[in-house]
């Protein structure tokens, strides 16, 4: 009788333990579509054997543990890899935002520059035309407005990214802390010697989510807890321990700081990677010299057109009048001007001439209404001065534009390029560590068998323990 | 290695998104005609399509003021047709005076036609285009040339523009246009250079102002004003060949001679300007064919070629085609079916 108790006891372990696979394939399969899940798998063992005379006989199966599918290199290789995706991610919108404003459609500065020119050459024509004096002016308003507001688009868009920081900061820091009380968790578990696979799925999750952000860099520590730094090396996670991250707004500027154990320390670009380098780069050098540029087009053309307007003399005798406000006149060719002259020169740009009278078409003093001599000069700006002795306004416009427009190209096919990565790096994680229903359906059938079969056992081992009752019958 | 439904349907994903962004920019690109709208779109190509159009608006702008300087031209040349019809008259006139044997009367009749000839005159030298002076040079708005009321025969002096018998307003400064780039072409003739024989150059030298007195012989142009006042003088007094030399006027033979100078000297300036607005006409038709050559420029960089684009399109949508075929095939089949 003894055996068939032990036999028993074997049916009932089998029956268990099948039971519990399939609830193992049943989570697969419910997480079949869970981001970040690893499949699992039950580890079986025999029981020890007993001794049975002269041999060994099995005492039946367990379940020595639930292992998870994965492995270290490919997702070493997957969090390398967002960090580049992060950055081209990061500075593709703003990127997008910067071809609106710097465009090349029929209307834009080029195009703003040359109507401006063109209503002085049209003005030579019949300069004592107080209609087209207006036009004048007002070609010049809208030029100097077209200027205003790409300034303010170029804050809009800092702006923006700004924003963007602030809202991504508070999600940053909630993600840091996870992973520490995960670390903790992972550590409670795993000390037990048992293995903690949804919380690493978890924790290997957010890992590459600050890959992604911050371009976060991971390791795991001998006790099994997941450090987390910033690519320059400043920490994030260690431990237990979570750092948080804050954006600090002075005036106008945000900064990003890190508060670890108590000191805090700025940002600066060589401690940041993935979407947040992307950022804080468009943001910090991509976008002021574009600005830069703008501004110093701005004050060529001011005091350009306001060097000969001054020369000039208005219907009403008027002489030495600037036409933009601003920069004062300089000579036909001013030695390349140090930025703090030109700092807001596209800002602050404006028509300061109301009177349409006072529009210096002419040289002659006192005035004679039909002078064009001046108007002609100005009118030819646009063509002959060039700044920096190479590009004339609006060649200087096209080589802004096509900075952008290769910086945007550039980044779009190193974002197509990095994607194309990340998704061949996570197909090959799924492939290592992904739910496949086909797979599981195969597991439901062989566990489903086995469960059978101790099922069939066990009544077998009933019916063999009735006859056995019944012998004395 | 497995593959599991997630990479399938990734992959699918990622290549739909794929065509479909390619079907999107090529459809824009068929409906707008368009193939450089964004800046990323050709970098290399900005510079080049912004100074094209910049051209294209220049020349655009070079055809218009051409097309003024034309207008004002025709209407100068009208009006120099009719100073010399009225020089003509006046030549006519002087010939009929020391030809005939007319008596005071008809010598006075004869000297009363030459004086309304100089009201002619001064009409067509007060010419207005647009309400503007064509003869006034930069002076524009005012009348350029007005009667002298202190003219008399006997204060006149050749050497003194001050007792000429019309008096000039306006200034010695042609008007100017651009017509090509860089190429700046006088568009009028000033008044004094056709009625007083005062060359710009000296003009300008004195100031603009022609009244102040002085000698401007040196031009060797001659003033039309006083040719046909005097010659009015001579006629009304029957002085023929001005002798005594104190007699009115300076001779009816001198007034012929002067006014074959007078012919000469308009016809000198109305060649002139015919030269210029053939020069013009030239310049447009050159511009005109220029612009044409711009627009190819600029639709070689800009404009997406129609057929490829097509081409392309439906390439594109075949692409697309198969991939959701292939998108619903995978569906179709599932391990489960066979459970």
């Amino acid at each position: 009788m003894a055996g068939l108790f032990s036999a028993l006891n074997a049916a009932r372990t089998s029956l268990e333990v099948n039971q519990k696979s399939i609830e193992i394939v049943g989570n697969n399969i419910s997480n079949v579509n869970t981001e970040g899940y690893s499949r699992q798998s039950a580890e079986l063992t025999t029981y020890p054997a007993l001794n049975f005379g002269d041999f060994f006989v099995g005492q039946g199966v367990k379940i020595s543990n639930v292992k998870r599918d994965h492995d270290v290199f490919v997702t070493n290789q997957l969090r390398d890899k967002v960090v580049e995706f992060g950055l081209y991610n990061g500075q593709s919108r703003s990127l997008s935002e910067l071809e609106r404003i710097f465009n090349i459609t029929e209307e834009n500065i080029a195009t703003d520059v040359d109507r401006f020119f063109d209503s002085w050459q049209e003005l030579s024509a019949s300069p004592s035309d107080l209609v087209l004096r207006d036009i004048v002016i007002q070609r010049g308003e809208l030029l100097s407005t077209n200027f205003n507001n790409s300034i303010n688009s170029l804050d809009t868009v800092t702006e923006n990214i700004n924003d963007e920081i602030i809202s991504k900061i508070s999600n940053v820091n909630s993600q840091i802390e996870e992973i520490a009380s995960l670390n903790e968790t992972i550590f409670n578990i795993e000390v037990k010697g048992q293995m903690a696979n949804t919380a690493r799925d978890k924790r290997d999750s957010l890992a590459n989510e600050l890959a992604t952000t911050l371009g976060a860099v991971s390791y795991e520590d001998s006790k099994g807890m997941l450090a987390v730094h910033l690519p320059g090396g400043l920490p994030l996670v260690q431990g237990n321990e979570p750092m948080s991250l804050a954006a600090v707004t002075s005036g106008t500027s945000l900064n990003i700081e890190l508060n670890a154990a108590g000191v805090t320390r700025t940002l600066g670009l060589n401690n940041l990677g993935g979407e947040f380098e992307g950022l804080v780069d468009m943001r910090d050098n991509f976008i002021p010299s574009l600005k830069d540029d703008l501004d110093r087009m701005a004050y060529e053309i001011s005091s350009q057109v306001n060097f000969h307007h001054q020369n000039g003399v208005g219907l009403d005798n008027s002489t030495g009048l600037n036409f933009f406000s601003g920069p004062a006149a300089v000579s036909t060719t001013p030695p390349t001007p140090a930025p703090a002259t030109y700092a807001d020169a596209a800002r602050n740009m404006a028509v300061v001439l109301t009177d349409s009278n006072q529009v210096a078409a002419g040289l002659s003093n006192p005035a004679a209404p039909g002078d064009n001599r001046n108007a002609l000069t100005i009118s030819n700006i646009g063509e002959t001065y060039l700044i920096d002795g190479s590009d004339n306004f609006n060649s200087y416009y096209g080589k802004m534009t096509s900075s952008v427009g290769i910086r945007t190209n550039q980044n779009q096919l190193n974002l197509e390029g990095s994607e194309d990565a990340v998704v061949q790096l996570e197909n090959m994680r799924d492939g290592l560590s992904g739910v496949s229903l086909e797979e599981e359906m195969i597991d439901l059938i062989v566990y489903q068998r086995g469960f059978e079969s101790s099922a069939k056992f066990l009544s077998t081992i009933d019916e063999m323990m009735t006859s056995l009752i019944n012998i004395r019958r | 290695m497995k593959v599991t439904e997630n990479t399938t349907y990734r992959m699918l994903q990622t290549n739909l998104d794929r065509i479909t962004n390619g079907l999107e920019d090529l459809r824009t690109q068929g409906a707008t005609g368009i193939k450089l709208r964004n800046p990323s779109d050709d970098p290399a190509s900005i510079r080049p399509v912004l100074t094209t159009r910049t051209q294209l608006r220049t020349t655009d702008r070079y055809i218009e003021t051409m097309g003024v300087s034309l207008d004002k031209m025709d209407a100068t040349d009208g009006h120099l047709d009719h100073i010399e019809n009225v020089m003509q008259r006046a030549k006519e006139i002087a010939i009929n005076a020391i030809n005939g044997s007319y008596d005071t009367a008809d010598l006075d009749t004869l000297a009363d036609e030459l004086s309304f000839l100089q009201e002619e005159l001064l009409d067509s030298a007060n010419a207005t285009i647009d309400g503007k002076y064509i003869f006034a040079g930069y002076e524009e708005n005012t009348r350029p040339f007005v009667k002298n009321p202190t003219y008399t025969d006997a204060g006149y002096d050749p050497l003194d523009s001050q007792t000429w018998p019309v008096h000039y307003f306006g200034d010695g400064n042609p008007t100017e246009l651009e017509i090509t780039p860089g190429e700046f072409l006088e568009v009028n003739i000033t008044g004094n250079e056709l009625f007083m024989g005062i060359s710009n150059g000296s003009l300008q030298a004195q100031g603009n102002t022609p009244t102040n007195g002085h000698n401007y012989q040196s031009d060797a142009g001659i003033d039309l004003f006083s040719t046909l006042q005097r010659l009015e003088d001579s006629i009304r007094a029957g002085n023929v060949d001005d002798l005594p030399a104190t007699n009115p006027g300076d001779g009816i033979e001198q007034g012929l001679a002067d006014l074959d100078a007078v012919a000469d000297q308009n016809r000198r300036l109305r060649s002139q300007l015919g030269n210029r607005a053939k020069r013009v006409e030239t310049a447009m038709l050159n511009q005109e064919n220029v612009k044409i050559d711009l627009e190819q420029i600029l639709s070689r960089y800009q404009d997406a070629d129609a057929i490829e684009t097509f081409n392309d399109i439906i390439k594109q949508e075949t692409a697309f085609q198969a991939a959701l075929n292939i998108t619903a095939k995978v569906s179709d089949i599932s391990i489960l079916d066979y459970f």
